[in-house]
């Protein structure tokens, strides 16, 4: 036996006192205890944490002092250190059981807290006592002070979960403030859509099931309803008098204004909710799709919830998230596995490139079929088969089958999938007896354009399954006639073909006909021929042409003049010099075969206005020559007028020439619409190796023209010569 | 060259070095835990997770139809009766509040009020007004949520345009699309995830240029392509002739090799980011072609669109394009549509830019919706600016011209977290001034990132040392027009 100096025997011997009284006490109703006993339980929070740290400074200082010095067995520092271990978890304890007679707390977690307790407290002595009676012995003092200190971590995390709530450890503190809103559905509350996630986020981490502080327990509508200790929290359609708003409504100062000072308080958005709330019946059944749109109720609920947008919540799953590696290797251009948001463990797959998909690609997501929400098949060359396939990703909403060759033989198989609510099938060849059989499914919404289901198709689907939105997309009006755009030739780009070209037509449209004229008339339903093969050019054709297709109004004339390349122009002389604005790029302007657009005037074109188009051209070879033919811009609106006149001259060189032909074009006698217009000149057939052209632009604009009187210009952008 | 060289086999600069192993591994190690943005800043990436939405998203995609040179509020979306009774009477003074005049009205005497030519009535289970140009748009109000109350900063359309564009009128910074590339990443890596389609109605013309499609300080793969009218949408993409897609791809690979052994040698990040680019160059050989033949669409998709969407190049067709792209994936479709600048002549102009867009931008929403799209995608129609309640130039009841307006114009969206069948804010009797629920450029934008699932003061980019933004320091959330 250990001597024990007398400051630790005093204790040793109180002790024995104390815990037969705390065992005692444990087992007393705690009702029957004095008040003033219960005031001392307020200390149990400050002293408990005492013995949690000496039950723990007892191993270092064991092994400082009593394992350190074998031959001097009696540490006086242990052993009191010992001595007050024991003494401080009695008096834990104690306070303890006090607090514990406010009766506030969950039983079950209390009865474990409290044995679990006590127990730190004897076994604590039991260790002085061991020591003192046996000495060091290294396997007793192991088996002891482990137990204690086991005891004593368990006690006090039945103690904390008491406290904090069961939630305390597992959830990070930015989760735990933000409100999380379910989703409104018809038989949404306003107590479920907006009370209760306010209250869960704000109130009940103090009034709950395991920790009723002032009695009340507000984790669901009727434990409210019954209220606390000072009385019913709310009556219904008073919220002058009722309790909760009263508190709320409290200075921040008064000890009873809840949330209690330096809690997450409520809003005043929050408040007013609550007491409209109270106001309008205070009732977990009335519906929120049954309020009034002006409703002061419906208004504030809903400024609540986008309130609560803005701190952007996450839908909630139950399933984890997969690995990052496993998605980083499902992933590809070809296979797209996006999370649905930062944080969400939902996933969305979408396939691209129909050449380069195939059966496998989906087969491979079986190791992410939990997490899979959303799966976009648009467009791939899948059928039938896929469907068994994607029954095994078991939480699908959203699936989209658009364009596929599915025909939805065993649709049926999509009953598995329960959480499925959108199905897309635009765009195949999905038959209603199979829809028919979807009936034990959840899918809200499924999408049938341009599918062979019908209006009267859906009469019966409509009954066998009311819950479900089938969409038919747009279907055109039959009484609707629309307009068919002009067709167009091929080869519009330069309007400038070759020798033997031909010109070809086309439509957009299938199923379209296609009449022409080459003579400048208008083809009608009489007039015209019908087109059905290339057309062979002249030196200039105008083709004017127009669509026509039952069931669709005949399209506009569309009208092209092609010039076919004439004889090769060795070189150019611009004897009048164009005006210095428009004379793009000079002389090569005029045989580059780039055609100018009537409107764009200083691009491809040689404009003139100071004096007349004067321009001499070379040749190499003695073709035979028959035909000039000047291409002229025609814009009235921009002063641009046909040439009055042209003129040609030829011979072999410039001091040698004589007059070969000449016309007067006619003058547009009103605006009209903008064009490039060919001006054809028939010439004395001949082997001119020089030939020059002169057109004369407008002198004096006519009476009708906004410019009257005035200079009108002369555009040229190509000169042909055959 | 050497030094250069040197420095980027290190690929750190004093800067990384210091901040990286300054503190030593420990200590930045609790750095990070405990406070990251304090001891090290940001970097110039983003401080929020780039390439996911940062929450649940209500849209994931956006197809963005600008109009181009400002269709009038007045005669599209906002009725004002008031203007027909008074229709000729000075604007008052009161009204106009000293608000600027553009130089094309500013030497004007008088300011005659001019009410629509064009009738009103109200349509769908939401009532909203809509002119007679637009019956199509009209039957799909129940969609859409319609803002009256659009304002904006700028009086002429380049930086009005710009403004719109990239929340900002000076033009250096990067353009929505662009943001969105960079913030939600592409869904589809065959294809770019911002492009853009140019098309010209009849009506005045204004122009768009590329630094409204720019991907301004950010990387140049968020830049915008755009997708010409032409045969083939997108250039260069066709193998020469003679070359076979095996040999192109024998190339490439062999390309690659020298690349990556220059990435090896070098380590320059762009260089990669060429081989991707290379890659997906390859890969949008197949992915275009399947998206731009028309060949196969069905005839109630070409009544649906118009017949036009036919025709490349036209409103309806990129419109059609458009739907495509998206459903293939494309976060941002950006259409400009011109010509809607009616300073004259606005009746006739606007029946025809009417004619061009009604038909094929309700046909967008209603094939949307009809393939399960509507709700994932958010669609956007309205101009850069509004148009003046009075005259410009000569008054007739037949026909009259507007000036540009910024104080108020309307737009509208639909699809994506737009709560349908809305209108949203109001104007006065005149339709000069807002009277309820003001809506920026900038709040616009910011309740546009919040539909596709991101926080706008937290998508950042570090740039001439300090952090930008799409609404840079302004910009709240509308939250009326979100369901």
């Amino acid at each position: 036996m250990i001597s024990m100096n007398k400051h630790t025997s005093v204790i040793s011997n109180l002790l024995v006192v104390l815990q037969i009284l705390l065992l005692f006490c444990s087992f007393v109703e705690p009702d029957s205890f004095p008040n003033w006993l219960t005031l001392t339980g307020r200390l149990h929070p400050l002293l408990l944490h005492l013995p949690v740290s000496l039950v723990l400074l007892n191993i270092p200082v064991y092994f400082l002092t009593v394992a350190k010095n074998q031959s001097e067995n009696n540490s006086p520092l242990y052993q009191t250190l010992l001595a007050y271990t024991a003494l401080l978890a009695t008096l834990t304890a104690f306070a303890g059981l006090f607090l514990a007679s406010g009766g506030e707390y969950d039983e079950q977690l209390l009865f474990k807290h409290k044995w679990l307790s006590i127990g730190v407290a004897i076994l604590s002595h039991l260790q002085l006592y061991l020591f003192q009676w046996i000495g060091n012995n290294r396997k007793i003092w192991t088996a002891i002070t482990s137990s204690t200190a086991i005891l004593m971590i368990a006690g006090s995390h039945y103690g904390g979960t008491l406290t904090h709530g069961e939630d305390f450890l597992t959830f990070s503190v930015e989760e735990k403030q933000m409100s999380q809103f379910p989703p409104i559905s018809d038989k949404s509350t306003v107590f479920d859509a907006a009370v209760a996630p306010i209250i869960a986020t704000k109130c009940s981490s103090c009034h709950n099931a395991s920790k009723q502080k002032g009695g009340l327990n507000m984790t669901d509508f009727n434990n409210m309803f019954k209220g606390g200790k000072t009385g019913a929290l709310f009556v219904a359609g008073n919220p002058n008098k009722s309790l909760l708003i009263e508190r709320i409504l409290l200075a921040m100062d008064d000890k009873k204004h809840m949330p209690p000072k330096g809690k997450a308080q409520l809003t005043p958005d929050e408040m007013m909710l609550f007491t409209k709330w109270i106001e309008k019946g205070g009732s977990n059944t009335s519906l929120y799709h049954s309020l009034e749109e002006n409703d002061s109720l419906k208004i504030i609920t809903d400024k609540v919830r986008v309130i609560e947008r803005i701190t952007e919540s996450i839908k909630t799953y139950s399933f984890k998230a997969a690995s990052p590696d496993v998605i980083e290797s499902l992933n590809s251009p070809f296979r797209r596995i996006l999370p649905i948001s930062a944080n969400s463990p939902a996933l969305s797959v979408k396939f691209f490139l129909k050449e380069k998909f195939n059966m496998k690609m989906l087969e491979e997501c079986n190791s992410i079929k939990q997490q899979v929400v959303e799966i976009n098949l648009s467009g791939m060359p899948v059928d039938d088969q896929v469907i068994p396939l994607l029954t095994q990703f078991e939480n699908l909403e959203k699936l989209n089958l658009n364009s596929t060759q599915v025909t939805g033989k065993n649709l049926k198989e999509m009953i598995k999938l329960k959480h499925l609510n959108q199905l897309s099938l635009t765009g195949t060849a999905v038959d209603a007896t199979f829809l028919n059989e979807l009936t034990a499914s959840n899918i809200k919404t499924v999408y049938l354009w341009n599918t062979k289901i019908k209006e009267q198709d859906l009469v019966v689907l409509k009954k066998s399954l009311p819950n479900v939105k089938w969409d038919l997309g747009y279907i055109p009006d039959k009484n609707e006639m629309l307009k068919l755009t002009p067709p167009k030739p091929t080869n519009t780009d330069q309007m400038i073909i070759g020798r033997n070209e031909a010109i070809t037509l086309k439509h957009p449209l299938p199923g379209v006909t296609i009449k022409y004229t080459l003579d400048g008339s208008i083809p009608d339903s009489i007039n015209g021929t019908v087109y059905t093969s290339p057309i062979l050019s002249t030196q200039i054709t105008r083709i004017i042409a127009i669509a026509t297709r039952d069931g669709w109004i005949s399209s506009t004339t569309s009208d092209y003049t092609f010039f076919q390349q004439g004889i090769k122009v060795d070189s150019i002389h611009l004897i009048h010099q164009p005006n210095e604005k428009y004379k793009k790029n000079g002389k090569t302007t005029l045989t580059d075969l780039k055609k100018g657009f009537p409107e764009i005037l200083n691009l491809n074109w040689l404009g003139y206005k100071e004096q007349t188009f004067k321009t001499g051209f070379y040749f190499t070879d003695e073709t035979m020559k028959t035909t000039v033919v000047l291409s002229a811009a025609d814009n009235t609106g921009a002063y641009v007028f046909p040439p009055t006149k042209i003129t040609v001259w030829g011979g072999d060189q410039p001091k040698n020439l004589k007059k070969i032909g000449s016309v007067q074009p006619a003058m547009p006698t009103a605006y009209r619409s903008n064009g490039v217009l060919p001006y054809l000149v028939p010439i004395e057939k001949g082997k001119y190796k020089y030939i020059e052209i002169e057109a004369q632009n407008i002198l004096s604009l006519p009476s009708w023209h906004g410019g009257k009187g005035e200079k009108g210009w002369v555009f040229v952008d190509e000169v042909f010569f055959y | 060259m050497d030094n250069q060289e040197k420095l980027f086999r290190l690929n750190v600069t004093r800067r990384h070095f210091l901040t990286k192993a300054g503190l030593g591994i420990g200590s930045a190690a609790l750095g990070t835990m405990l406070f990251k943005d304090q001891l090290f800043g940001t970097s110039e990436a983003s401080n929020i997770p780039l390439g996911v939405a940062q929450f649940a998203p209500k849209a994931k995609r956006i197809i963005y139809l600008f109009q181009n040179g400002a269709p009038s509020q007045l005669e599209t979306f906002d009725y004002k009766p008031l203007l027909n009774k008074m229709h000729g009477e000075e604007l008052p003074a009161s009204i106009r509040k000293g608000q600027r005049l553009t130089g094309m009205t500013s030497n004007q005497e008088s300011f005659p009020l001019v009410g629509s030519t064009f009738g009103f009535a109200q349509h769908g289970q939401s009532g909203a007004w809509v002119s007679e140009l637009f019956p199509h748009m009209a039957s799909i109000v129940d969609e859409m949520c319609i803002v009256k109350s659009m304002h904006t900063e700028a009086i002429n359309h380049d930086p009005a345009l710009t403004f719109f564009q990239t929340g900002a009128q000076q033009g250096n910074r990067p353009s929505m699309g662009a943001w969105m590339s960079y913030g939600l990443g592409s869904e589809n890596a065959n294809l770019p995830a911002f492009t853009v389609l140019l098309s010209r109605g009849r009506g005045n013309g204004q122009g768009v240029y590329s630094k409204l499609w720019t991907n301004g300080f950010l990387d140049s793969v968020h830049q915008g392509v755009v997708f010409s009218s032409g045969e083939d949408p997108v250039l260069y993409l066709k193998n020469p002739e003679g070359h076979d897609k095996e040999s192109r791809r024998a190339m490439l690979d062999e390309l690659a090799q020298f690349n990556s052994a220059a990435f090896e040698n070098f380590g320059d990040p762009e260089i990669n980011t060429r081989i991707q680019q290379y890659e997906m160059s390859y890969r949008m050989q197949s992915a275009v072609p399947e998206l731009t033949d028309l060949s196969k669409e069905s005839d109630n998709t070409i009544k649906l669109y118009g017949p036009d969407c036919l025709v490349p190049g036209t409103y309806a067709a990129n419109c059609l394009l458009a739907r495509k792209l998206s459903e293939s994936g494309v976060r941002f479709v950006q259409l400009y549509h011109q010509g809607w600048d009616t300073h004259g002549n606005l009746a006739s102009d606007m029946r025809m830019q009417a004619e061009d867009v009604d038909r094929a931008s309700a046909g967008l929403i209603k094939d949307l919706k009809q393939r399960g799209l509507l709700d994932e995608t958010l669609v956007i129609w309205g101009g850069e600016f509004g148009r003046t309640n009075y005259c410009q130039g000569k008054i007739d009841t037949e026909n009259y011209g507007r000036d540009h307006h910024p104080k108020c114009f309307s737009i509208w969206m639909a699809g994506g977290g737009i709560k349908p069948g809305t209108v949203y804010g109001e104007t006065d009797e005149f339709g000069y001034n807002i009277t309820k629920d003001p809506v920026s450029v900038n709040d616009f934008h910011a309740t546009v990132l919040h539909l596709m699932g991101i926080n706008h003061e937290q998508l950042t980019y570090k740039h001439l040392g300090r952090r930008y933004r799409l609404t840079d320091v302004a910009g709240n959330l509308v939250k009326g027009i979100i369901s």
